[in-house]
């Protein structure tokens, strides 16, 4: 179970800061820090608000995705079809639109196509017995052949304002011109985040990543819960790729191809064990980022891009490892 | 923690340390340039790396601005992450954007929103043709697929049956070759295009598709390889479609004119070859970014490259100016009168 601070000792500060300290995601945040102070340090357009508001688009879809996945795996499973299903969710609420449907029918058409493969995964994991990783590599080959299929490989455009407005729009709020993508972002990432910490769903998530056996003796439906961490990962990899493409204006079956690979770093990155039953959702979000404002400094700092790659990989390990080493030391 | 903190900190110092510079005293201006290929896994985009980078070392030699050139891009062509690397861009402050689009829609709200923010931005090779962009470099690419149309019409005759291999679909200028072949082998009634295969840029997937077409169709007569990604893996990785070339039971065209394909046009594989101005791209898109930021000329939207037809009749002058890097000259007539 994850950490919690003593409810009934007086708050002391040293007995504050261990609390946060012995957090899952103090690590990652510590990490996040060091390298928006060092790239305020470095550049000066890092701090600016145009710069962070598009790190934070950026990393949306992925985060919200990383959510789903942050699920799963604090649920003991793993779901490598996140990226096929942003691809496929983002062509049929294109295809839907393009049908006439209007723009929230077709996110629903979208939703549903997350809704339809995470089920498929939950169905085949839960009541086949089968491991989720072989489950959840077939729908990710199977999700991307359908979204090749439904188009023959052509991207879909000409996509109605109301519906692109969702990517592409800069809410005003003061003197900040907010992206769409980094409110929803934060939005789910507090529902989310709700859903596993508040709800007695969210209790039982965690216990079945920590034993199974516990939980099928306590009575909980094992199959029915599967079935449902798994639906919730498809329909937020869903709600990530919808916004997606919004933000290009166009859905393509090549879209997010080998994504699964940066939900499930950002997962981990953000402390969600990979043996399941410890992690939150604010984790995957700082994980998210994390990645994005590596990218982003490279990118400010005249770095080659050629390095990025390597650069994210270290620090992947860095902060796997320093995780290793914090719960081995708790 | 503190050791592993301290390590990791020193380290991204290190890396930091590596990325900044100032301009010299010398020069009083500098002009920095963004160019943008499609992926950095390609290797046509090589030689326009190499010609951009040699233009603004020129340009900074013989004047009082220093033009630096900044090669960004996706490491495999990925709009999305385009898309994001242009904001980045844009953030990061940049005099000029020189971008050859892998969706013409997905870049349209990347290039505006730098034009908007006054960071004028051109294309090349792949435009976006909606865009604020103030000019387009590169061929006639819908007259390019014509060319090639008519190469395989030279080499199959007015019958037979035609596959065509294409990158990413939807790039507007592989989408811009394949119409352009489709409405010119339209006149030809005993032509069929059987089939369009699309390899999303990957060599590895380009030998693929390839071979099995081969395998699943072994009365093809012709392909148009719309780009020469699946002729950048090396002799054998094809046998099929190499034994099928040689015994010349299937002739093809392909794009580009890279000395690995102009091996190929004269060991007698490929029919002909469309070649556009690789070393342009990077060359010319520093020179109209120049010309257009610090002297004010304005461009027309399409700024005609110019395209090479290369066959067996010139294909050694077009090998002689890989060697020299000298593409200045004019290339011999590719059908001389016998």
């Amino acid at each position: 179970m994850r950490a919690f601070s003593a409810s009934h000792s007086k708050p002391s500060w040293p007995g504050v800061w261990q609390a946060v300290v012995r957090r899952q995601e103090f690590g990652i945040a510590v990490i996040l820090l060091a390298l928006t102070i060092i790239l305020s340090l470095q550049t000066s357009t890092f701090l600016t608000g145009t710069n962070l508001f598009n790190v934070m688009r950026a990393s949306s879809w992925i985060a919200i995705a990383a959510f789903g996945e942050a699920i799963v795996i604090i649920a003991g499973g793993i779901d490598l079809s996140v990226g096929s299903v942003m691809a496929l969710a983002g062509l049929v609420s294109a295809l839907t639109l393009l049908a006439g449907w209007g723009a929230p029918s077709a996110i629903c058409a979208g939703l549903a196509a997350g809704v339809a493969v995470g089920f498929i995964n939950g169905v085949f994991v839960s009541r086949g017995k089968l491991p989720s990783f072989i489950v959840t590599l077939g729908t990710l080959s199977a999700a991307r052949g359908l979204a090749f299929g439904l188009t023959g490989g052509e991207p879909v455009r000409n996509l109605p304002n109301s519906f692109v407005h969702l990517g592409q729009y800069n809410l005003p709020l003061g003197n900040w011109e907010v992206p769409l993508p980094a409110i929803a972002m934060l939005v789910f990432a507090g529902l989310t985040a709700l859903l596993l910490s508040r709800t007695v769903l969210g209790g039982h998530i965690y216990a079945l990543g920590s034993d199974e056996t516990a939980v099928w003796l306590a009575g909980i439906n094992v199959e029915r819960l599967k079935i449902t961490v798994y639906t919730l990962s498809g329909v937020l990899a869903a709600a990530g790729g919808i916004l997606m493409t919004a933000r290009l204006g166009v859905a393509a079956p090549t879209a997010a191809v080998g994504y699964e690979l940066d939900i499930i770093a950002a997962a981990m990155v953000g402390g969600v064990s990979w043996l399941g039953g410890k992690g939150t959702v604010w984790g995957a979000l700082l994980g998210a980022m994390t990645m994005q404002v590596l990218r982003n400094g490279l990118v400010l700092l005249g770095f080659p891009t050629y390095w990025q790659a390597t650069a994210i990989g270290v620090i992947i390990i860095a902060a796997i490892a320093l995780d290793r080493w914090r719960s081995g030391h708790s | 923690m503190r050791a592993l903190g301290t390590t990791c900190l020193v380290g991204l110092l290190g890396l930091v340390a590596c990325g900044t510079s100032t301009p010299p005293a010398r020069h009083t201006q500098r002009l920095t340039i963004a160019w943008i290929p499609k992926a950095l896994n390609n290797p046509v985009f090589e030689l326009g790396r190499a010609g951009a980078l040699e233009r603004a070392a020129e340009l900074t030699a013989a004047g009082p601005v220093e033009v630096e050139v900044l090669v960004y891009g996706s490491v495999a062509a990925d709009a999305a992450e385009q898309a994001r690397v242009v904001e980045d861009v844009i953030a990061r402050g940049v005099d000029a954007i020189a971008i050859s689009c892998n969706d013409p829609t997905a870049c349209l709200d990347p290039i505006n929103s730098a034009v908007q923010a006054g960071t004028p931005v051109m294309t090349w090779d792949s435009d976006s043709p909606d865009s604020k962009r103030f000019t387009y470099l590169g061929v006639d690419n819908y007259r390019g697929g014509q060319m090639a149309a008519e190469l395989l019409l030279q080499a199959i005759g007015p019958k037979g049956q035609v596959v065509l291999l294409t990158g990413v679909p939807g790039a507007y200028n592989l989408e811009q070759r394949i119409q352009g072949f489709t409405d010119a082998m339209a006149a030809y009634s005993d032509i069929e295009i059987v089939d369009t295969v699309a390899c999303n840029d990957d060599i590895n997937l380009g030998v693929q598709v390839v071979e099995e077409m081969m395998q699943s169709r072994p009365e093809l007569d012709g392909w148009f390889f719309v780009g020469m990604w699946p002729l950048f893996a090396e002799r054998g990785s094809m046998p099929l479609w190499e034994a099928a070339a040689r015994e010349e039971r299937v002739r093809t065209v392909a794009f580009d004119t890279l000395p690995v394909e102009l091996d190929y046009l004269k060991d007698g594989y490929l029919s002909g070859l469309i070649g556009q101005k690789y070393w342009g791209w990077g060359y010319d898109s520093v020179q109209i970014i120049y010309d257009h930021v610090l002297g004010g000329k304005t461009f027309p939207p399409f700024t005609d490259s110019g395209m090479d037809i290369v066959t067996a009749a010139n294909v050694d002058t077009m090998i002689e100016a890989w060697k020299t890097n000298d593409f200045s000259q004019p290339l011999p007539d590719p059908f001389p009168t016998p």
